[in-house]
Parts: structure tokens; sequence; C-alpha cells
């Protein structure tokens, strides 16, 4: 009877770990309990502030419930008593490993209000920008997940490269994290002089760069291999069931990507593939992460070929208060589908703002895939979603 | 009263125990140092290099700052439990190097039976960490006293079977012995015969000092210090000073048995009784290959760490026995 | 079951060349960067050209600018006209942004290159330009009771 029933349940999960669960026949009968414990909300690889509610069997997680809300900030009801250029700074701190994506969704959300035209110009350096924002939050990724792993030298190099490339964001910009640069209407400032020579020379480096420090030491690595193959293994039906977009859906084999399949801005004249993979797991979103860093250096060389002349900014008159109704902006972040829908009251305020991010649903997956693994399985899995507590918790 | 007194029994042995317990502990002093700049380089920044000059004096700022901090203790740990079980791992990693021959005649205790010793009481450090671990009595520090008691325990077959080979091959359990049969230059020193038995060494030395990829115990990322998370201050720089201290002792003994101890790699450099210095410069080659390896490479999860030892490691040191044994009776006149 | 092989081998040859290569590192207080020209740093305001018309104040998203308006004759020519008498602009809330500096008028407040703001107490931290000090708590833009909208259909539906 209990052996049936072990087989049973070995069979619903398919995991590796799960012929060594204990049935609770097995745990009433030689009165084994499980162990309650608290991945608590200050911890050194949360990713941010994030609870888990773990029930462990031995070393194997039976139960895990993620707690969120510690980083709450009540974003959405701050922007409804903010006028509409003022809230472009709120968004910038969402999700702020790939600021410039958060930006850019609640700009097209008003411009969708206004029914307001970019000019070709602003369009392509908001491309460019956004390419260059998802390199500077990819790069860090792949570091963190091998920082939780326990190799603690990638992560350096990865952000030996943000750090150049927040230097250009600087230059451009005025700030190295928090940009501000995307408004409604365009972009705030056109380059300065020299930029697109600076960022030729980066990416190229970048390109050349890719391969030895970050390709070479990682993907060959048997004990990467050993901690990552096979882990977090999801069917495409799980992860579309779940919600999930992004680099985790990508990692399936499901194609879908919002820069392709509802393109919006310059993205409409640029040619890139989109990464997909079929293994489902923590390596597999890996490879997609670094495949999607080429597909965003080959966009950048195609923009910074062909960018247009022009102005930056549409006119949209010295107040923005657009009339009653509501408008919907869909960016493709680094961590995946971003949405913001924007009510509008006919006022200097926005009515309503919600942000729809990423990472809120992609952290579903910890509940649905992590009973049955290994306790230090939970950090690679957290690896393949790669939250950003502000985006989760806004 | 002149001061040949002091070459007698027992005034000898209390002088050379008292001057390797200062070695021990500036060793551990000087490792962290040395830690931090190794990896420092490796991840192409400059580690510290503000205290002293070029930062020399940064583990004796250390030292002081660990002194200052206060002892805290969870409030529902066994207290006699939670405070030796550092002493308990700093006892075994500092009492080993009594056994270590430096130079040529320079050996505090020269037992006939030092790789029984070696092995007696390595064994010991497994149990310091399960003090360590149950007697804070925290979720984190369980999880990392069963992980450790584990680990360690199962590495100690690998440890043990390839010392074997070599106790075959010089037909004695003595330190001494060993390093004096692997006179006459590199080509005489054990690894070359060895060579599996060398790497089987290195590998169960780094889990028996819990070092990357074996650290799991110590698990930084998961259980956010494993058997260590309760203690801070200066029980704390005790745990750590044992940690490094085991790590400088199994690159010792590693020197000792397969790179031929004190010996010159050519004759013609020989020093006489200075050869501590060639010691000295093999020891820190091995300890330099352990950072190297702990910057570059992740760790290994609890069940594929066990898979590893038990049947990677065990069956190559079986084999490589047998190869010994049968070279041993087929070309009695090499060995 | 992990094999050691050559992954492995070839990840420690590229730490052990970087060992050797060039540190990234630039020393901090030693070496400072020269910042580029669109640097958003602290604050300031040049009051002489100050207008008093609470621009600022109305658009910062985190209401770190308080003024206390007053009519007062400044430059003799016999009209009272708005005149900033306490402007306090409060480091700890402010974000960067820079919408301060873009919707002044005549270019009065302005970003300095600093970065390196510290104070002992959190109160020092808010700065004083005018005469006297400002009530924090004044809100600019008091609340405004807002109706719900009248439901339109969606104009076009997908993305912008």
């Amino acid at each position: 009877m209990l052996r049936e029933e072990r087989r049973a349940r070995e069979q619903n999960r398919g995991g590796r770990a799960s012929g060594r669960l204990a049935g609770p026949d097995v745990r009433d009968e030689f009165g084994l309990e499980t162990l309650e414990m608290n991945m608590g909300p200050q911890h050194p690889a949360m990713h941010g502030l994030l609870r888990l509610i773990l029930e462990l069997d031995g070393e194997t997680v039976v139960r895990c419930d993620p707690v969120m809300g510690y980083l709450h900030r009540s974003k959405e009801k701050i922007s409804e008593n903010r006028m509409y250029p003022s809230v472009v700074p709120i968004t910038d701190r969402i999700d702020y490993m790939n600021n410039i994506a958060m930006e850019y969704g609640y700009c097209m959300a008003v411009e969708d209000l206004l029914d307001a035209e970019i000019p070709p110009r602003a369009d392509a350096i908001r491309a460019l920008l956004n390419e260059l924002g998802r390199i500077m939050s990819h790069i860090p990724s792949i570091g963190f997940l091998l920082l939780e792993l326990g190799a603690f030298t990638p992560i350096l190099y990865a952000f030996r490269e943000r750090e150049r490339i927040q230097n250009m964001f600087e230059a451009i910009t005025g700030a190295r994290m928090m940009f501000h640069y995307i408004r409604i209407g365009g972009v705030k400032a056109d380059l300065p002089e020299g930029m697109p020579e600076q960022m030729w020379e980066y990416i190229e480096g970048l390109e050349k760069r890719l391969k030895p420090d970050f390709m070479d030491l990682i993907e060959g690595n048997e004990i990467f291999i050993a901690r990552t193959r096979g882990v977090g293994k999801m069917t495409q039906e799980k992860a579309i069931e779940m919600g999930l977009t992004g680099p985790p859906l990508r990692c399936t084999g499901v194609s879908y990507d919002v820069r392709r399949d509802y393109p919006y801005g310059w993205y409409k004249n640029l040619a890139f593939d989109v990464i997909t993979d079929e293994a489902g797991d923590v390596e597999a979103s890996y490879r997609v992460r670094i495949g999607e860093v080429q597909q965003s250096i080959r966009m950048i060389k195609q923009i910074l070929e062909n960018l247009p002349e022009g102005e930056v900014m549409a006119d949209l008159g010295r107040r923005i208060r657009p009339s009653e109704g509501d408008g919907f902006g869909r960016a493709e972040s680094a961590r995946g589908e971003y949405v913001v829908h924007v009510v509008s009251d006919g006022s200097d305020t926005p009515y309503r703002v919600r942000y729809r991010t990423p990472c809120t649903v992609n952290m579903q997956l910890l509940k649905e895939i992590v009973p049955g693994h290994y306790l230090p399985d939970i950090m690679p899995i957290m690896g393949l979603i790669d939250p950003v507590s502000g985006s989760w918790d806004k | 009263m002149s001061l040949d007194i002091l070459n007698q029994e027992p005034f000898r042995f209390l002088i050379s125990f008292g001057a390797i317990l200062f070695l021990v502990l500036n060793l551990a002093a000087v490792l962290t140092m040395a830690e931090r700049k190794v990896s420092a380089y490796i991840q192409l920044r400059y580690g510290p290099n503000r205290v002293g000059p070029r930062g020399l004096l940064q583990p004796a700022a250390d030292v002081f700052k660990l002194f200052t901090k206060e002892n805290v203790s969870p409030s529902r740990a066994d207290l006699w439990v939670f405070l030796l079980a550092p002493i308990a791992m700093f006892i075994p990693a500092a009492a080993v190097w009594l056994v270590i021959p430096f130079a040529p005649g320079a050996v505090v205790a020269d037992l006939n039976i030092a790789i029984v010793f070696f092995i007696a009481i390595t064994s010991i450090g497994a149990l310091g960490v399960i003090m360590a671990g149950y007697g804070s009595r925290s979720n984190f520090s369980l999880l990392g006293a069963l992980r450790g008691a584990a680990q360690m325990i199962s590495y100690e077959v690998p440890l043990i079977l390839s010392l074997l080979g070599i106790v075959m091959l010089t037909g004695s359990l003595s330190l001494v012995d060993v390093v004096n049969a692997q006179a006459g230059g590199f080509w005489h020193w054990y690894f070359l015969p060895q060579l599996p038995m060398f790497v089987v060494f290195y590998i169960a030395g780094l889990a028996e000092a819990r070092r990357v990829p074996f650290d799991l115990p110590e698990g930084e990322s998961e259980i956010s210090g494993g058997f260590m998370v309760e203690y801070s201050g200066m029980t704390w720089a005790l745990i750590q000073a044992s940690e490094f201290a085991s790590m400088g002792l199994i690159s010792a003994i590693h020197v000792t048995l397969f790179l031929g101890g004190w010996q010159p790699p050519i004759d013609a450099l020989d020093l006489g009784s200075f050869n501590w210095i060639w010691f000295g410069l093999k020891t820190a080659l091995i300890i330099f290959t352990f950072q190297w390896i702990r910057w570059t490479m992740p760790r290994l999860r609890m069940d594929q760490l066990m898979d590893f030892g038990w049947k990677v490691l065990v069956p190559v040191c079986l084999i490589w026995l047998f190869v010994t044994a049968g070279a041993m009776l087929l070309l009695p006149s090499v060995f | 079951m992990p094999k050691l092989g050559q992954g492995i081998l070839k990840g420690m040859g590229i730490t052990l060349k970087h060992l050797f290569d060039r540190k990234i590192t630039r020393q901090y207080p030693d070496y400072q960067r020269p910042l580029p020209e669109r640097s958003r740093g602290m604050l300031t305001v040049d009051m002489d050209r100050c207008i008093a018309c609470l621009q600022c104040m109305r658009i910062c998203p985190d209401h770190c600018i308080s003024i206390e308006q007053e009519k007062r004759d400044v430059d003799g020519s016999g009209k009272p006209k708005p005149y900033a008498v306490g402007f306090v602009i409060d480091d700890s809330r402010c974000l960067y942004c820079g919408l301060c500096v873009e919707v002044c008028p005549v270019n009065c407040i302005y970003h300095t290159e600093e970065f390196e703001i510290q104070a002992y107490n959190r109160l020092e931290l808010a700065r004083q330009f005018g005469e006297r000090p400002v009530d924090p708590t004044i809100d600019p833009r008091p609340a405004v009771k807002k109706k719900k909208p009248a439901k339109k259909a969606p104009k076009k539906d997908g993305a912008a």
C-alpha cells in the first residue's frame, strides 16, 4: 500500500528528489515530522525582501509559500496624487535594475491617452536605451545566479560591465541609476556629442568580452551544469497556466516576446530573433539570457547605424491634461511583459495607474515548482525567475 | 644554569608547542589577509590596502576589532556546548602541526605512527561542527550541522584510502620517514607514482577543510552561515581561525606526503637546516590553489557531494591501491 | 554527478589570467572621476533671481521644496511682487529627478556637482536658502476630490 502510494506520487511529481519524500503513513508510523522553517526577509541571497515559509522533510522542500509585501511602497497610490510628468521618477523606482523599461511603459500609456505622435529620433533613442538597459539588467542577473550558487567572481565581472554602461547613461541622462530620461512625448534631450561613437566602441568591446569573461567561465563548468540542469523543470503548459512572461516563459520553448508580437516604437524597424530554449530549467534560462544579450547587441548596432535626425520631443503643450479615458502601454522589460494602464478623469493627476509588473506573476513559480526539490535548489530557481524586489512589491 | 637545559624534555616540548601555537594563530591571521588579497586580484580590484603599507596590518586591525566585539549567544542555546564548540574545532587543527617535519631534524614530536595520529585527530573536527550546530538551537544551524557531519565523515574515507599508497611505498607510518624517502630531486617525490591519490587527497582535503566547492555546511547563500550563524565576536574569530588553520594544515600534510616536505626540488638547491623555506614555499603554493579554486567555482549540492565522494573518489582510490600493490610486486627493484 | 574536467580547468585558467590583469578599481578619495556635464547632483538656488512662482514646489514628486511666499517690494519699483521669504530644500527627500530645474522659468534652481551629502542629524539636511525656516508639512496642492471618469470604449486594442 505504501509503496504504491509512493510510486503514484513519484509519477505525479516527476522530479528527481521525489523518491526520497516520505509519505504521510511513514511519517506517522515513525513519528517523523517536517521542519517548518522561515527563510526570512533578512537573508543574504533573497533578491530583496522575500519571506519564504518552507516546510522541509530532511533536505527536501514539501511546501514553499512566498510571503511578499515587505517592500510595498504604494507606487500606484502615489501616482494618483502626482501630476503626469511627476510620475515618471516614481516609475523609475519600481524595477531598479531595469529602470528605463519602466519609464517607457508609463510614457507609452500616457501617449496612448493623448494620442500623441512621437518623432522618429525619439523612438530610436528610446529603443537604443531600452536595449542597453536590457544588457545592463541581464548581465548582473547571470552574476546573481552564480553568486547564489557560490561562485563569487562572475558577479564582479558583471558589475564591471554594468558600471561601464552606467557611465554612458550618466553622460546621456545625468544619473547613473534613476534616469528620468524618457518623458511623455519623447526623451528629455538629445544624445551628447560623440556618444554614438562611444557606444559603438563599448558594444564592440562587449561582444569580444562576452565569450571569454562569461560564457567560457560559466557554461562548461561541470559544477554549474550539475547544479542547474534539470532544476526547476517546467513544461510549456504549466508555464502558460501560471502566466509567466519573459525569460522564464521563453526558457520552456514558448516563443512570445512583446517586441515582436505587439511591436511598439522603433521595434517595427529592427530585425532580431526571439531566443527560446526547449529545456525549461535553470540552465535554459541562463542560455536565454545570454542569447538576449547578444540579440540586444545586434539591435543596438542596427539602431546606431541608422539613427534618424530630427527633434527628440513632441510638442504636447505646457500642461499635460488628457481628456477622460484610459491608456494602455505594453513593453518588454528584462523580466517579462510590463503593462501600464492609466485612467484619466480630465484633471492634472491620473485617476488610477495600474502597473502590471512581471515579477509579481513570475514569483508564482516558487509556490508551484519548488516542492519536490532540495533546499539548495531554491537559489537556482530564484535565478531562473530573476526577480527584483521592487518589481514584485511596487 | 646554561641554556642547554632548554633542550631537555619537557622544556623542549613545551617551548616548541608554544611556538607551534604561535605559528598556527599567526598563520590563521595572515591567511585571512591572503585570502582577501587573492580574491581581490582575481576579481580585478585591490583588496584591503589602507591599513598599514599596502594593507599589511589589516589582520591586526581585524583581530583587534574582534576582541572588542560582544559575544552574542541565542537565549535558548545550550551554553556549554555552544561555547566549547569553537575550541573543539580549533584544537585538532592546531594539534597535528606537532608531527609535521619542517626541516631535517626539526619536528616537535617524532611519532612513529604520525599518519594515524593525523587521521585520528582530524576526525575530531567533525565533532566540533556538530557541537556548534546543535548548541545554537536554530533552524539554519541545525541544517548546517547535519550537512557538516555527513560531509566530513564521508570524506574521511577517501582521505584515508589515498594515504595508503604512500604507506605501502614507504613501509612506515612516520612522516619523517615519508619525507626522507622522497630525497633526491622532484622526480622522487610521491606525486608522480601516486598521481590519482594526489588528486584524491587534494579533493578530500578541500572537503575536510569545508572550502568551496564543498562549503555547503557553511552555505552562505542558502543558510547564511550554517552552523556558524549564531556566533559573533571572539567565538566567531576562533571558528574562522580554525578554518584557516585547518586549510593550512591540510596543505602542509599534502606537501609532506606528496610533494617531498622540506626536500628541495633539485639537490643542488639544498639549504641544510633552512629547508623550511622550501617547505613554506610549497605549502604557500598549495594554499594559493585552494584559494584560486574557491573564487572560481560554485558549490556542490549535498547529494551531488556525497555521490562524488562515494561513487567517484573511493573507487579511484581502491583501484590505484591495487595498481600500486601490483607494481610493487612486479617491479621490486624500482619500488 | 559532476566529472572533473575541462570546463572547470578552463574556468580556472580564466581567473588566473585575470589575476594579472590591470585592476579596474579607482581609489575613490584620491581619484575623483570628472563628472559629465549633465550630472544631477545637489540642488542649489540663486535667490536673487527667484520670483517665487512656486512651480518647483508644485511639481516636486516628493514635496521636498517648501516655499513661503510674501509680497514685498524688492527692486524698488514701488509695486510689491511675490518674494520667497522662506525657501527650504530637504535633501533627505530629494529624488534628484531634475523636474524643478526644468520647470523653473528663470533658471534659478540648478544642479551642482556635489553628491557627498552628509549630516550628523537628519534635520540638518533641510537646507535653508531664504530668511526663515518653513513648515515642511504644508501641502503645495491640497487634495482634490476625484470623480470617477465616465466609462469610454477603448480606443485601440493591443499596445500603443
